[in-house]
């Protein structure tokens, strides 16, 4: 992967749509169809919201971190945070509540490996969290 | 007034609807919740969402969207949407609000639908 962008946004809700601008123009310069980059918009937001929420805690003292690379077939998105990471074992599987609606939250991770090919986590104590995730062309998620 | 979403509410008949343009997020729920609160739409039993083809939705925002479902199933309200682009179509789906908000393509077949 050809590294082409390094961004950092505030930690304020509404920030994410920097990166959203940027990784579509990216996406649109590779090709990408339109479904393709509609979710690319969720799944970079999602991250970036998880960052804030999640990760910062929403301390206005912290900056999100967005790098993206690409090679010919694909788009890879990563999100820093200055947080200790989340465990994606402990994201609740189970999308409805016990009343039979969807759950109220939670729903970040879940839409993001719905609408990416590959999603990985990195934490190392002191030094935050990555969301590393690899959205292709061609739309082929199984 | 948030600047990234403008929220309205009419009625018709007994159909109450409620206008959507620009963002649908955790900062801006809060006004459609609003909307929701309305005395109009609040005790009208169908409800129908008018999402501009434009608008943008993220988890944020869904957790309104979900609220104003469980108060209407609550209230036996029935509620639809119409003008989401196929992508939150998709996201509907994935998440289960389907099961708890109609989607139609079309106004007409939502009010027939009613």
């Amino acid at each position: 992967m050809e590294k082409l962008v390094e961004l950092h946004i505030p930690n304020i809700l509404g920030s994410e749509k920097t990166a959203i601008e940027k990784a579509v123009s990216i996406a649109r310069e590779m090709g990408f169809s339109n479904d393709r980059v509609e979710d690319l918009k969720t799944a970079v937001s999602e991250a970036c919201i998880n960052a804030i929420e999640h990760g910062n805690k929403f301390d206005i003292n912290t900056k999100v971190g967005i790098t993206l690379a690409s090679d010919e077939k694909a788009l890879e998105v990563t999100i820093h945070d200055e947080g200790e990471g989340i465990n994606p074992e402990k994201v609740p599987k189970e999308r409805t509540a016990p009343n039979g609606f969807p759950r109220r939250r939670g729903y970040g991770i879940f839409l993001i490996k719905n609408l990416v090919n590959e999603i990985s986590f990195a934490s190392e104590p002191g030094k935050g969290n990555d969301v590393k995730m690899i959205i292709h062309l061609e739309n082929n998620v199984s | 007034m948030n600047k990234d979403i403008e929220v309205s509410t009419s009625q018709k008949n007994d159909v109450a609807f409620i206008n959507i343009q620009g963002d649908v997020t955790a900062v801006t729920g809060e006004v459609i919740k609003n909307a929701y609160k309305n005395e109009i739409v609040s005790n009208s039993p169908k409800i129908l969402f008018r999402f501009d083809k434009d608008c943008y939705i993220n988890s944020g925002g869904l957790a309104f969207l979900i609220d104003i479902a469980s108060e209407g199933r609550k209230k036996e309200q029935k509620i639809s949407a119409v003008g989401l682009s196929e992508h939150f179509k998709k996201i509907f789906h994935m998440i289960g609000l389907t099961r708890c908000i109609s989607l139609f393509d079309t106004e007409e077949s939502a009010l027939e639908d009613f």
